[in-house]
C-alpha cells in the first residue's frame, strides 16, 4: 500500500533558476510556465530576467507569464518587451500590461506615452485605461492628436473611463476624427454625460459617413437623455441603413419622445419584423393615446414577437 | 466475453515537430477536462489515447509551442 | 501512468469541497476568506485549471442583477414564474440580493466583463421589465482568474481525484468523503467537519443524436457523480422529472447563443424564416413550442443572423467562436455555413439534470444547506433554478461561507471505517475480473434507453420499461463490468453515477402525475396541469436502501405575485436567455 501527498505542489524557486539557466530553450520555457506555478512574488525577478532570453520564444513566455502578476516591477520588467523586435513577444507583453491593477505602475507608464513606436504608446495608453489615474488625462489628450489611429482610440478610452465633465470638448473634437474607430470610440465615450453639449455632439454624430457610428450616435442620444436630440433622432428613422433606423426607434423610446409618434407609427408596416417589434415597443415606451388605433390594428401581425410587443404597448397606454 | 479493439479516427492532433514533451511538458495532458492525453513512451511526444472528447480545446490553447490540432470528432462533423 | 495501485491515504480538513468547476472554486475561496486558519481543500476529477462548464469560459453572464437595469423582486417574479410556481423565493431572492456583490468581486480578480466606454458594465436590455445580460468578452479568462486567487489564499487543490461516495458520521452528520485518483486508482479519505457538492450537471444522461457519447451539451466530465453521491448519503432531491433539454446547434450540440447574438438582432425562426416562439420567457413552455415546430411541416429550426451587417456578424463571431465552445467555428467551416449567407440549423439537446437552466437537483435551502447536517450544494446540481454561471458563483460563496462558520464551531463527525472498506470493494469489483462488459457500453445502452424510454413526452408504460431495462443493465454492471486501466475505472464509477441517475429520472417522472414545465415534464396521460394535487415540489431521497419519492410545499412566497400579474408576465416577458 502506499501512501502519497495529494495536493498541488507550489514549486521550489531555487530547483526552477536552475532550469531557468538550461542550454535547452525549451527547458527554460517550461520553467517559465512553473515559476507561474509558484504564485509567489518572488517569481518576478526571475521573470524580469526571462524577459530578456536570447530565445524569442522564452522572452514571449516571460510576457506572458509576467500578466499573473502585479506591481511596478512587473510593469518595468513588461515595458522593455513592449518594444520586442519579435511582434509576439511585443503583443504578449502588451497583453500583460493591460492586466496590471496596481495603480503605482502608472508612475512607470506615464513616461512612455511619447515613446518613438506607436505599437508602444498604444500599449501604454490601454493599460492607463483600466488604472483609472487622474494623472494620465493630459498625456491621454495630447494623445488625441496622435498621428497613430490605435493610439488616438486608445487615448479615448483613457479619457472615457475618467468621466470628467471638462474634457468634453476634446472627446467632442474626436467625434469628427478621420479614422471611424476614433470617432465610434470617441461618440460611446462621450454619452457618460447628461447634458446638453455631449447630446448635440451625438446629435451631429448621426450625420457621420459610417454606419456604426451613426448607430453609436443613436445609443448615446438614449444615454445622455436630452430632449434636445430628439429632432435628429427623428430625422435618422430615414437613416440610409436599418441597423440605425432601429437604434434610432429604440432610442425615441427611452427618451419618450412624443413628437416622434406619427414617424414611429409607419415602422409597424415595415417589412422587418424586427423593426416592426421595435417600433411597437417604443410606442408602448411613449404610451401616447395616439398611437392607440394604428397599435389596434397590428395586434395580428403575423410575428409572435411583434403581437406580444403590440400587446404589451397596448397595455403600457392603457384607458380607452 | 472477450473485449475487442474497435477502430476510430481520434479528433486531436498533435504535431510530433512541435511537441516539446521530452523536454518536460505535460500542459495538453494536464489540462484536459477528460484526461484523454498521454505521453508516448515509444515517442516521448503526446497523443490522443482515448477517443473521449468533449471538443473542448484548452489542450490546443494551453499548449506552449502550438502543436495541438483539435478537430471536430468524425461523428458530429 | 494508468495502472492500477494499490494506495490509500487520509487527510483531514476542515471544510471539503467537491468539484472545482465554477461554484467549487467560489466555494473554496470565500471559505478560506472566512477562515483564514482552517484547512480548505478543493477537490477535482479533472484540472482547477480548465474544469467543468466555464474551461473555456463563457461569453457573458445570462442573468445579471445590476441596480439600475433590474431589481432582485422583480427578478425573483420572473424566476418563479418560468418555473410555473414550484419555487422557493427565498434562495433566488438571495442570490439576487447578492449577485452584483459576486460581479464586482470577479471583475477585481480580472475577469473581464464588457464595459462601454466609460468604464460602466455594459448590460444588455433585451426585453422590457428588466436586463440581464452582460457579456464577457474575454470570456476565456474566467478559470484562470479564479485560479491565482486559489493559488494567493493557499487553497489546497486536489486534481484528478474523483470523489465517489461521501461519508457520515453515526450522529447523520457529514464527516467527509472517499475519492480515487483517475490516473492511479488510490484511494483518499478525507474527513471534514463540512462539505460543498458542487459536481455540476448530469449530462451524460441521455444520449446526443450524434451517437457520440461524449458530444454533450454539458461539459462531459459532468456525469451526475454529485446526484449520485447526495441520493447514496440520504439527502433529498427535488423535482428531478423537470429535466434539462436545451436549444443547440444540431450535431454540433453546443448552445444556440441566443443570448449572444439577440442583442445584435438575431433570432429563432423556422424553415421559412419566420419566427415562430409564443412564449416570452426561457422555459419548457418555450422549448415545448421549439419541440412542436421541430416535428411540424415547417421544421427544424434555425438560428437566423443573415439580416445583419456583415461587421455585425463578425462581432457576433469574435465572440462565438473565442469562447466558451471555441471549436464552434471549425464546426461552421467543415460544414461550410458563413452565418452570412445561411441560416444554421438548429435542434434540442439530450435531456440531464442541471438547475442551470431548469428547477431540478439537490435540494438546498437559502444558506445552500441540503438535508443533510454539514453537507451544502451548490451551482448547476443544486435546486435553485435557473441558476447559471452568476447563480453558480453566488451560491458557491454562500455555501463557502455559511460552511466555514459551521466548521469554526464544531467537530469533525466520526466514520465508520467499515464504510471505507465496503466502497474500496464496491469500486474494485471491476478490478479483480479477467473479462466482461466494458464500462463504455454498459453507458451507452443505459443512455439509449434514456433516450428510448424516459425523453418527453413521456409515457408511462414507457417509463416502466425503461425501469426494467436499468435494472438489467445494473445486475450486467455489479457482476460483469470490467476495466483494465484506472482511467477506465474512473469511467465504470460515471457509468454507475449515470445509471443512478436514470433511475432517479425514471422514478421523479412517474412519481409527478400532472403535466408541468412544458415540455420538460409533458406526460401523455396527464396532459394538464394540475395546481390541486401537484402545486408542490416532488422529492426523492433514499429510505433504508430504497428509492422513495414525497410531496413538500412550496415554501411561502416573499415576493408574491398576483394572477393578473403571471398573466400580464406570460405576455411581456421577450425570450431571452439561450
Ligand atoms: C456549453 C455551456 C454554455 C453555457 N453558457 C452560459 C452562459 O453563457 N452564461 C451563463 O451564465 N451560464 C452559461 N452556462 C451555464 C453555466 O456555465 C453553469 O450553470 C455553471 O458553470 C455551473 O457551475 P457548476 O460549478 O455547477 O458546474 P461546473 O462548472 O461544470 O463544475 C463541476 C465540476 O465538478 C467536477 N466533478 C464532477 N464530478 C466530480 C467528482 N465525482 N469528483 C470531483 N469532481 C467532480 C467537474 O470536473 C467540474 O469541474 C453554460 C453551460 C454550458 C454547458
Ligand atoms: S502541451 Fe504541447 S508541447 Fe506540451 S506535451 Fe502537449 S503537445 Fe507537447
Ligand atoms: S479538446 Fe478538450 S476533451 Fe478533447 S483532448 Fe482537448 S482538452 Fe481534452
Amino acid at each position: 500500500m502506499t501512501v502519497f501527498e495529494p495536493f498541488e505542489a507550489f514549486g521550489d524557486l531555487e530547483e526552477i533558476a536552475e532550469r531557468l539557466a538550461s542550454e535547452d530553450p525549451s527547458v527554460r520555457r517550461l520553467a517559465v510556465l512553473d515559476l507561474v506555478e509558484t504564485s509567489s512574488g518572488e517569481a518576478v525577478p526571475l521573470l524580469a530576467g526571462a524577459i530578456l532570453d536570447v530565445e524569442p520564444v522564452v522572452r514571449q513566455q516571460a510576457a506572458q507569464a509576467l500578466g499573473e502578476f502585479d506591481g511596478i516591477d512587473v510593469a518595468k520588467a513588461l515595458i522593455g518587451a513592449v518594444a520586442d523586435p519579435v511582434a509576439e513577444v511585443a503583443r504578449a507583453a502588451a497583453d500583460s500590461l493591460a492586466e496590471l491593477r496596481d495603480p503605482e505602475a502608472s508612475g512607470v507608464l506615464l513616461p512612455l506615452v511619447t515613446h518613438p513606436a506607436a505599437f508602444v504608446r498604444a500599449a501604454v495608453f490601454r493599460a492607463l485605461k483600466a488604472l483609472q489615474v487622474d494623472a494620465s488625462l493630459g498625456p491621454a489628450i495630447t494623445g488625441l492628436g496622435d498621428d497613430d489611429p490605435g493610439v488616438r482610440v486608445q487615448a479615448v478610452g483613457v479619457i472615457g473611463y475618467l468621466k470628467k465633465t471638462e474634457t468634453l470638448p476634446s472627446l467632442i473634437s474626436a467625434t469628427r476624427d478621420k479614422s471611424a474607430d476614433v470617432r465610434l470610440a470617441a461618440v460611446n465615450a462621450l454619452s457618460f454625460a447628461r447634458n446638453e453639449v455631449a447630446a448635440q455632439a451625438a446629435a451631429a454624430a448621426l450625420s457621420d459617413p459610417e454606419w456604426q457610428v451613426r448607430a453609436a450616435a443613436a445609443e448615446a442620444i438614449g444615454r445622455i437623455g436630452q430632449a434636445s436630440a430628439a429632432v435628429a433622432l427623428i430625422a435618422s428613422l430615414a437613416d440610409g441603413y436599418w441597423q440605425v433606423r432601429q437604434k434610432a426607434l429604440q432610442n425615441l423610446g427611452r427618451l419618450r419622445v412624443r413628437d416622434g409618434v406619427e414617424a414611429i407609427v409607419a415602422f409597424l408596416d415595415d417589412e422587418l419584423p424586427s423593426l416592426r417589434k421595435d417600433a411597437a415597443a417604443a410606442l408602448g415606451d411613449i404610451a401616447d393615446q395616439r398611437s392607440r388605433d394604428a397599435l389596434t390594428r397590428h395586434t395580428g401581425d403575423a410575428d409572435p414577437d411583434v403581437r406580444k410587443t403590440v400587446i404589451w404597448a397596448l397595455g403600457q397606454i392603457g384607458g380607452g | 466475453m472477450p473485449i475487442a479493439h474497435t477502430p476510430t479516427a481520434v479528433p486531436v492532433v498533435v504535431d510530433e515537430a512541435k511537441c516539446i514533451a521530452d523536454k518536460g511538458c505535460t500542459v495538453c495532458v494536464d489540462v484536459c477536462p477528460l484526461d484523454v492525453l498521454r505521453i508516448s513512451d515509444l515517442t516521448g511526444k503526446a497523443y490522443m489515447k482515448y477517443d473521449e472528447c468533449w471538443y473542448c480545446m484548452p489542450c490546443e490553447t494551453d499548449c506552449p509551442t502550438g502543436a495541438v490540432t483539435v478537430n471536430i470528432p468524425y461523428l458530429l462533423r | 501512468m494508468d495502472e492500477i495501485k494499490n494506495g490509500l491515504s487520509e487527510v483531514v480538513c476542515d471544510i471539503l469541497v467537491i468539484g472545482g468547476g465554477t461554484a467549487g472554486p467560489m466555494a473554496a475561496y470565500k471559505a478560506k476568506r472566512h477562515s483564514p486558519g482552517a484547512r480548505v481543500v478543493l477537490l477535482e476529477k479533472a484540472n482547477v485549471k480548465r474544469s467543468g462548464a466555464i474551461a473555456m469560459g463563457m461569453d457573458g453572464l445570462n442573468n445579471a442583477v445590476i441596480p439600475g437595469y433590474a431589481t432582485p423582486e422583480q427578478y425573483t417574479k420572473e424566476i418563479t414564474i418560468a418555473n410555473d410556481g414550484i419555487c422557493d423565493q427565498a434562495p433566488v431572492y438571495k442570490y439576487a440580493s447578492r449577485c452584483f456583490e459576486i460581479i464586482q468581486e470577479l471583475d477585481g480578480f480580472g475577469i473581464k466583463f464588457q464595459k462601454n466606454e466609460n468604464g460602466d458594465f455594459d448590460v444588455k436590455k433585451v426585453h422590457h421589465l428588466g436586463s440581464y445580460v452582460l457579456p464577457m468578452p474575454n470570456g476565456d479568462t474566467v478559470k484562470k482568474a479564479l485560479y491565482r486567487q486559489l493559488r494567493r489564499e493557499k487553497v489546497l487543490i486536489s486534481n484528478r481525484y474523483m470523489a465517489t461516495r461521501l461519508l457520515t458520521g453515526r450522529d447523520g452528520r457529514i464527516a467527509g468523503a472517499i475519492a480515487v485518483n483517475t490516473r492511479s486508482a488510490e484511494f483518499l479519505v478525507l474527513r471534514a467537519k463540512t462539505v460543498i457538492l458542487c459536481a455540476g450537471a448530469a449530462g451524460r444522461l441521455g444520449l446526443p443524436q450524434s451517437g457520440y457519447l461524449w458530444g454533450t451539451y454539458e461539459n462531459a466530465t459532468n456525469s451526475g457523480d454529485g446526484y449520485a453521491m447526495a441520493y447514496h448519503a440520504g439527502a433529498a432531491l427535488a423535482n428531478l422529472e423537470c429535466y434539462q433539454i436545451n436549444p443547440l446547434i444540431k450535431d454540433y450540440n453546443g448552445p444556440a447563443c441566443a443570448y449572444v447574438a439577440g442583442p445584435f438582432g438575431a433570432y429563432t425562426t423556422n424553415s421559412e424564416g419566420n419566427r415562430f416562439i409564443e412564449c416570452d420567457y426561457w422555459s419548457g413552455q418555450m422549448m415545448q413550442e421549439f419541440y412542436n415546430e421541430l416535428q411540424s411541416g415547417k421544421g427544424p429550426v434555425f438560428l437566423k443572423l443573415n439580416h445583419l451587417h456583415s461587421d455585425t456578424i463578425g462581432k457576433i463571431e469574435a465572440v462565438l467562436h473565442q469562447v466558451e465552445r471555441p471549436s464552434r467555428g471549425r464546426f461552421h467551416e467543415n460544414r461550410g455555413t458563413n452565418y452570412r449567407e445561411r441560416m444554421i440549423e438548429m435542434h434540442i439537446s439530450e435531456i440531464g439534470f442541471c438547475s442551470g437552466h431548469s428547477a431540478s437537483g439537490v435540494y438546498v435551502d437559502e444558506f445552500a444547506r441540503t438535508t443533510v447536517p454539514g453537507l451544502y450544494a451548490a451551482g448547476d446540481m443544486a435546486s435553485v433554478p435557473h441558476n447559471y454561471m452568476l447563480g453558480a458563483f453566488t451560491n458557491g460563496a454562500v455555501a463557502g461561507e455559511h460552511a466555514a462558520e459551521v466548521a469554526a464551531n464544531i467537530d469533525l463527525a466520526d466514520y465508520d471505517a467499515a464504510d471505507v472498506i465496503r466502497e474500496q470493494q464496491r469500486v474494485l469489483a471491476v478490478t479483480r475480473r479477467e473479462d466482461g462488459i466494458p464500462p463504455n457500453q454498459l453507458e451507452y445502452k443505459t443512455r439509449r434507453f434514456v433516450n428510448d424510454y424516459l425523453q418527453p413526452p413521456k409515457v408511462t408504460a414507457k417509463m416502466k420499461l425503461g425501469q426494467a431495462r436499468f435494472a438489467e443493465i445494473r445486475e450486467d454492471m455489479e457482476s460483469a463490468m470490467v476495466v483494465r486501466d484506472a482511467h477506465e475505472l474512473m469511467r465504470s464509477l460515471e457509468a454507475a453515477s449515470i445509471l443512478d441517475c436514470a433511475e432517479m429520472a425514471a422514478f421523479a417522472s412517474l412519481f409527478r402525475t400532472e403535466s408541468r414545465w412544458g415540455l420538460y415534464h409533458h406526460r401523455v396521460e396527464y396532459p394538464e396541469k394540475n395546481d390541486d394535487d401537484w402545486f408542490c415540489h416532488s422529492i426523492l431521497r433514499k429510505r433504508d436502501g430504497r428509492m422513495t419519492a414525497e410531496k413538500r410545499p412550496v415554501a411561502p412566497y416573499i415576493v408574491p405575485i398576483d394572477e393578473s400579474e403571471r398573466s400580464a408576465y406570460d405576455r411581456q416577458r421577450i425570450r431571452q436567455h439561450a
